[in-house]
């Protein structure tokens, strides 16, 4: 950019010369910079060489070298003896959803109780992990709350948060009540799946299932994707003038912009037991990291786990060299990946119920149980983020007409599903992606 | 940043070609200077705007002090209206002036100390029960200012004759005496702002025309959407909201105490932050140099359009869609998702981003504040 600005100035310096130079003192007299005059001059980058020039023999360095990019073998940053790799809120918050997913069949949990859970406030007796009562995070609040996709929404914020409100309410009103009652149309209760036993509403959802699913969409995915690998929350305020000069957040090790990198890794890693080599024990959690497990072992699929860790890796190790572009392309990457997880896991779940449904007796357990899987991942669609696009796979609108449709074959929701409707709703989700509906039904 | 390169080469052209023979310096920042002077918008807001919205305000509070006079004189229904129309006459003004918290304003923490809300009622209470308090600590700002007045105007009892029998029963002197410190304190402080900007800040303010972190452009350009942000937007609307707690708080709507209110001064405040914007000079349709004017001479455009223009069309749209809800109070507290009023938040949202994002890396002004994202 100098160079280019160097060039321009000089070049618009010549005509200025010309222009005046009928007026000049003859002793003023502007030569042209050419490539035989023994000076460096006009865009040369050595002594009549480089530039429009004939290339100079001895590398002479061009312009200063960017920093190169060490990408460590493990997500293992140090700045100094100094470790700058910490997403303790986003742990917290994994940890606090798997209680909450636990509360959803203790039968003598309230309301109040389980909305509290999900809106902790520091201090409040909530959670039998003491450690997560001391706590000033919750997920609640991290629900829907991307920079790029809520700043400007917050009726579409409210609208999905009581959507999350209204699981956790209505498995105490509707589910619990009907804890040992048999599961027929209509009515809520029990139903067996195999050797499980399912709690489902009336329409024969799992309440659990849509919460803990619909939040790897709407807060894991949204908080990753659309929040903190979001040039928005990454070049924040004076992040990169900070992180170019090494200037780290007060009191800490990392530079702000390396830190909401981190929270975007906690956010999928932050319940693995060695966070820098989380791949080793993929599953961890309850959220997007098992299933980053779970479309893993899919054969069309496999080698996904790696290429996310090492977008990860990579933008990171970008970050402390200074090289955005390269950070950049691993975000995309991620956007890639983790979307397409879950655009999978949608795709997967639909079409083995179908299986389940579309026989001479239909298993509804099992059918009942991988539809509110499904159902959560097609929710969590919306939170998806095609890369190099503002754009998510799905629109909301899109994916309330998917469940619409899903529920909308009779009175009884999931007791009328037709495999047809299943089969229908699988295929336009796969036909968004480019993986096969075949490949993702395995 | 080509664009500006761009710039630079065709008007250093053209200074090289010009017909004087002065020898024209082919300086890079020429073109930019020529077309705009930082301090004549300097100027223009402490002359055109800032100082005339100040005294329009102080009038406001004298009028406000004198009906106040009246009704102590004489505790009647009539004059507790015209001591109501005055408080809410004045807190329209306020909604001009709040903004320009820099030089004294400042200094004094003018604004924490006029309208910091929800006000303690229960503190308010205690304090005139117990006759002493320090109104200047930092811990009762909630218990003075105009959001204590709404109380005493509008909230100390339920209609006008309770609110009018609480100032002719037994406890009425140590009522008057509080509502009377309230408005003292107020008035001092306005003076004091006032003074200060005539007396010296006005001529620093003016003269700080560079640009730089602490230049008083960047300054004020940076209070100016700090205010758009954080009081008008999310103090006014966006808290009450439940934008950031999760659970509505319909009693953190400003002037809490008369229905429908609160929507008429974020009116007025947007308003004020609009005709800021074109460098409108106060109590006229006259506009001098201003952050639109400023992106203007700049070429600012985004996705092919005039960012002055984009800025303006969304106050509109904010303006619109607020001005058709019911009363913020109501809107709240009647439902559960205040639908209609979170769609007006997203369009006064809008602007944020605008302003502070697009407009300043025009300007080069770094924003000096961080969000708390609570991670």
């Amino acid at each position: 950019m100098k160079k280019l600005l160097f060039t321009l100035m000089a070049l618009s310096g010549l005509i200025f010369t010309s222009c005046e130079s009928d007026d000049a003192p003859p002793t003023v007299v502007a030569i042209a910079p050419n490539c035989t005059d023994n000076v460096q001059n006009g865009d040369e980058t050595g002594v009549d060489c480089g530039g429009s020039c004939s290339p100079c023999e001895t590398a002479v360095d061009p312009e200063p070298e960017e920093p190169e990019i060490e990408n460590p073998a493990t997500y293992s940053f140090l700045r100094g003896a100094d470790n700058t790799v910490s997403f303790g809120g986003q742990t917290t918050r994994l940890q606090m959803g798997d209680e909450i997913i636990s509360a959803f069949k203790t039968t003598t949990k309230t309301k109040a109780e389980l909305a509290a859970m999900f809106t902790h406030e520091e201090g409040a007796m909530d959670f039998e992990d003491t450690e997560l009562n001391t706590s000033g995070k919750n997920m609640r609040s991290k629900t829907a709350a991307s920079i790029d996709f809520f700043a400007s929404n917050a009726l579409g914020q409210a609208e999905i948060r009581a959507d999350f409100d209204g699981y956790l309410a209505a498995q105490v009103d509707e589910v619990f009540p009907n804890w040992g009652v048999t599961a027929t149309p209509g009515v809520a209760g029990q139903i067996p799946d195999g050797s499980s036993t399912r709690y489902v509403s009336a329409l024969g959802l799992e309440y659990n299932q849509l919460w803990t699913k619909g939040l790897i969409g709407a807060m894991v995915t949204d908080q990753t994707l659309n929040g903190y690998l979001s040039p928005a929350v990454l070049d924040a305020g004076s992040n990169t003038e900070d992180n170019d000069a090494g200037t780290v957040a007060e009191g800490k090790a990392y530079t702000t912009m390396e830190h909401k990198w981190d929270e975007a890794y906690g956010y999928v890693y932050g319940l693995n037991a060695d966070k820098a080599d989380p791949n080793a024990d993929l599953g961890a959690d309850s959220f997007l990291n098992k299933y980053i497990l779970r479309v893993e072992g899919d054969d069309s699929f496999t080698g996904i786990a790696d290429e996310i860790f090492q977008a990860f890796k990579l933008g990171r190790a970008a970050i402390v060299a200074t090289q955005y572009d390269v950070r950049d392309e691993q975000a995309e990457i991620i956007r890639l990946k983790v979307s397409e997880i879950i655009g999978i896991r949608a795709v997967y779940y639909l079409q083995t119920a179908k299986s389940s449904i579309d026989q001479e007796t239909p298993d509804f357990g099992g059918a009942f149980h991988d539809i509110s899987e499904g159902y959560g991942f097609i929710y969590s669609l919306q939170f998806t983020r095609k890369p190099n696009s503002t754009d998510p796979y799905f629109t909301k609108a899109e994916v309330d007409a998917f469940l619409d449709k899903l529920m909308g074959d009779g009175d009884d929701g999931l007791w009328d599903v037709k495999a047809s409707t299943l089969e229908s709703i699988a295929t336009d989700i796969a036909a968004g992606f480019e993986f096969t509906l075949e490949a993702a039904s395995e | 940043m080509k664009k500006i390169l761009l710039c630079i080469v065709f008007l250093t052209l053209i200074g090289a070609c010009s017909s004087d023979n002065e020898g024209v310096e082919p300086e890079p920042s020429a073109g930019l200077k020529a077309t705009f002077e930082r301090s004549t918008m300097l100027t223009n807001w402490a002359d055109n705007i800032i100082i005339p919205s100040y005294d329009a305000f102080s009038l406001e509070l004298d009028a406000l002090n004198t009906s106040f006079d009246t009704f102590k004189t004489d505790a009647s229904t009539t004059n507790l209206i015209a001591f109501r129309a005055s408080w809410l006459s004045a807190y329209k003004m306020w909604q001009r002036v709040s903004m320009f918290e820099i030089g004294p304003a400042e200094t004094l923490g003018f604004r924490l100390n006029m309208n910091i809300y929800p006000t303690d009622s229960e503190k308010i209470t205690g304090y005139i029960v117990s006759g002493t308090y320090d109104l200047s600590l930092s811990s009762n700002r909630d218990a003075k200012g105009f959001p204590a007045l709404d109380y005493f105007i509008n909230g100390i009892g339920a209609d006008d004759e309770a609110i009018v029998a609480k100032y002719n029963d037994t406890d009425k002197d140590a009522t008057f005496t509080y509502v009377e410190v309230v408005l003292t304190e107020m008035t001092t402080l306005t003076n004091n702002v006032i003074t200060e900007w005539k007396t010296s800040y006005r001529d620093v303010f003016v003269a700080n025309d560079g640009a730089s972190a602490t230049a008083s452009v960047d300054r004020l350009a940076n209070d100016y959407i700090f205010y758009y942000e954080k009081f008008l937007r999310a103090g006014k609307m966006g808290i009450p909201l439940g934008v950031f707690s999760g659970t509505t708080l319909p009693q953190n709507v400003e002037a809490y105490y008369q229905q429908g209110t609160s929507n008429e001064l974020f009116l007025e405040g947007l308003s004020a932050v609009q005709d800021f914007f074109n460098g409108k000079h106060f109590g006229s349709s006259t506009t001098g140099e201003s952050l639109a004017s400023y992106l203007d001479a700049l070429n600012t455009v985004k996705n092919g359009e005039d960012l002055n223009n984009i800025i303006n069309t969304q106050f509109n749209t904010a303006r619109e869609m607020v001005a058709g809800l019911a009363s913020f109070r109501s809107e709240i507290e009647n439902s559960s998702l205040p639908t209609e009023m979170l769609l007006a938040y997203d369009e006064v949202q809008k602007a944020v981003v605008l302003l502070k994002v697009d407009m300043v890396s025009a300007m080069s002004i770094s924003i000096d504040y961080v969000d708390a994202d609570g991670d």
